[in-house]
């Protein structure tokens, strides 16, 4: 007989068999009545099985409840109509090509170009229509064609092979002016469970329901991945230990001729393949710290000196090198990179660190170099997919050249005189940017990404933001800054809504990285002359509080605004346009670009 | 033996049909519980074959429609194994 385990236990199983599994979701269901709840919408041109228990199953594991409308048979318009209908959020879509004419597989190899390149044209619309009445919904998901029969040999013909490549390729061009649309790589979600374990040609036949358990399983996880959790984190900086992390040894004890770092010897090929991996994650945008119990100076050796090190000072944004406890430098590491706690990911070889700060600092995400150093590029491989998750937007990647002008700009501040004085020495200059379509990607990772100096915490979808952009009683302001020691970029976006004699601030946020130099005060002016143009009279804007944001609590009040007497949350300010008069930030130079424009540089 | 084969086969058909296992008749059947449908149908052939590690023969998956016939074919298939 099993022992009696927890449904979370069962639902966190891999082996755990599909019965058990339904049961144990049943009665999660029931022991979590407060959990998040998500909808999500799946569609396909063949019958999806168990995949729906599977996505709950994963959903579950996060925490989430996950309500599910399943798909119609090979109708997938109709099904975003009925998802629409029914609030659905996210979409999932799955598409046999195997399915597009019965057996058609068996049928392309003997297909004249021509009936080819009509069914080409035929998808080609159809996908267009699905991806355009797509556009409600927050994100939606479409695996890529994939084959079911093994391919020929390296020189055989293979007609299938090119047709699922011809086929991607429209899926990949019509998608890509979609900016809710996100494709999914089968081939590689295939790659993982083998196409033995992957399809099931009794139940194809039968029911058209070609899936097997073990694949659905892995398109549930995929799904987790890429929609990080289901929503419930967004990773962005990495806290390493160095010694049996970085390299293999102790450097204070086998010091810098001892350590084990060898590209070509393990076990020093596995540490210098991990530093590899962390650097590509540094290229893409993520920040590296270390932390680590060791003397500096050795530390800072092995990063200058050693022939093999990957990681240099020029990777990383902060080191905590000292004999401090890990939980602390942690709390430092955040405090100093202004995110919260469960932006961080640590990794550490001990066992005993590793618990120290699962204990203290639960938010954090901790994780362990295994002790089967074989192991240990599966924990790299969780690293990438939890921190990339669904990719990043392009001007994302390589954060830490900011954050260390970043850590410049603070030492100047501690040698200049007053804090003006210091402030002009900056050269600081802001554009506000109207409503530029080319920005849509990283003004929504704004959004989904800033958690403290954000009013209304608002997270808008890449569609939600080009739909706003399009109406004419609405503007989003987006800012970029940059200083004598560089551009931060874009770093602060305003959702303004204008309703008849009133202009609404719908949503406020800024990075962290400009947070105190007077940007939040300088850009009113140019969003105040944008009201004037609409014809408003008064500027209402609320402070909706979250977890995070308590340091912009009193923002709107020193901004000028007058609360409104309410009850309850949001708070309510308001002004009026004739009289308000914003605070001043002479020391900062701030443009105003009404059209579509880049930030000019002056020399 | 048997008779924690009933229940792990009334256990996994509750599971998937929504229904407590002891509210299962032993003559149950598509035609008798309602949420037995086509698709939980799938689901539940599914079920039974990863709880049990058999693998139930293409002819007879569409036309296990009773409790019954479930537990005759359970048993068949695991004395080939």
């Amino acid at each position: 007989m099993k022992m009696n385990r927890s449904a979370s236990e069962i639902l966190a199983d891999q082996a755990s068999p599909l019965g058990e599994v339904m049961q144990a979701l049943a009665d999660w269901d029931q022991q979590s009545p407060n959990a998040q709840e998500i909808t999500f919408g799946l569609s396909s041109n063949v019958t999806l099985g168990p995949l729906s228990i599977y996505l709950r199953r994963h959903a579950a594991l996060c925490g989430v409840r996950l309500r599910v409308s399943e798909s119609d048979y090979d109708n997938t318009l109709g099904d975003l109509d009925r998802f629409r209908r029914a609030g659905v959020a996210y979409v999932f879509c799955l598409p046999l090509f195997d399915n597009i004419q019965p057996a058609f597989e068996a049928q392309v190899a003997s297909m004249e170009e021509l009936e080819l390149a009509e069914r080409e044209a035929e998808l080609r619309s159809r996908w267009r229509l699905v991806f355009e009445s797509s556009r409600s919904f927050r994100q939606v998901w479409v695996a890529t064609y994939h084959r079911m029969s093994p391919a020929p040999g390296a020189d055989g013909d293979d007609p299938v092979g090119r047709a699922v490549r011809r086929f991607n390729q429209v899926l990949r061009e019509e998608a890509a002016s979609y900016p809710q649309v996100q494709l999914l790589d089968s081939a590689e979600v295939l790659a993982c469970v083998g196409a033995p374990a992957a399809f099931d040609w009794r139940f194809y036949q039968r029911a058209k329901a070609p899936f097997r358990p073990a694949l659905l399983d892995r398109w549930a996880h995929k799904l987790r991945v890429v929609s990080r959790g289901f929503g419930t984190y967004y990773y962005k900086v990495l806290v390493l230990d160095c010694d049996n992390t970085l390299w293999g040894g102790v450097i204070g004890e086998d010091l810098l001729t001892g350590v084990r770092l060898d590209p070509h010897e393990p076990p020093g090929s596995i540490y210098w393949r991990a530093q590899q991996e962390y650097r590509a994650l540094e290229r893409a945008g993520m920040l590296l710290c270390l932390c680590s119990k060791n003397n500096p100076a050795d530390v800072d050796e092995m990063l200058r000196s050693h022939p093999a090190m990957v990681l240099r000072d020029d990777c990383l944004t902060l080191k905590k090198v000292n004999w401090d406890e890990k939980p602390d430098n942690l709390r430092a590491i955040a405090a100093e990179l202004n995110v919260g706690l469960d932006s961080l990911i640590f990794i550490d070889d001990s066992p005993f660190e590793c618990e120290a700060v699962r204990s203290q600092l639960p938010a954090v995400k901790t994780l362990q170099v295994p002790a089967q150093l074989a192991e240990y590029p599966a924990l790299l491989q969780q690293v990438r997919e939890l921190m990339l998750g669904g990719g990043v937007a392009a001007e994302s990647a390589s954060k830490t050249h900011e954050y260390r002008q970043r850590a410049a700009a603070r030492e100047l501040e501690s040698a200049a005189g007053s804090r003006e004085e210091y402030l002009r020495s900056l050269g600081l200059r802001a554009a506000v940017i109207r409503s530029d379509r080319a920005r849509l990607p990283r003004i929504s990772e704004l959004t989904q990404k800033s958690n403290q100096f954000n009013l209304t915490t608002r997270r808008y979808t890449q569609s939600e933001l080009a739909a706003t952009m399009d109406d004419p009683c609405a503007d989003v302001f987006s800012v970029d800054v940059e200083d004598r020691f560089g551009s931060a970029g874009l770093t602060g976006v305003v959702v303004v809504r204008y309703l008849p004699e009133i202009a609404e601030i719908e949503a406020f946020l800024m990075s962290c990285r400009v947070i105190g130099r007077g940007v939040e005060w300088a850009i009113w002016p140019a969003i105040i002359a944008e009201c004037r143009r609409h014809g408003v009279a008064t500027i209402r804007a609320a402070y909706l509080p979250s977890a995070k944001n308590a340091m912009v609590a009193d923002y709107y009040q020193q901004l000028g605004l007058d609360p409104l007497p309410a009850e309850g949350e949001p708070c309510w300010f308001q002004a009026s346009l004739d009289s308000w008069r914003p605070p001043e930030a002479p020391w900062i130079e701030c443009q105003y670009h009404p059209a579509k424009a880049k930030f000019q540089h002056a020399g | 033996m048997p008779d924690n084969q009933e229940e792990r086969i009334k256990r996994v058909l509750g599971a998937v049909l929504g229904i407590p296992p002891g509210n299962i008749p032993p003559e149950a059947s598509m035609d008798t519980v309602s949420s037995w449908d086509s698709l939980r149908h799938m689901n539940l052939i599914l079920a039974l074959e990863e709880e049990f590690h058999i693998s139930i023969p293409d002819e007879e998956a569409a036309n296990l429609s009773s409790l019954p016939l479930l537990r005759l074919t359970v048993s068949e298939q695991l004395k080939e194994v």
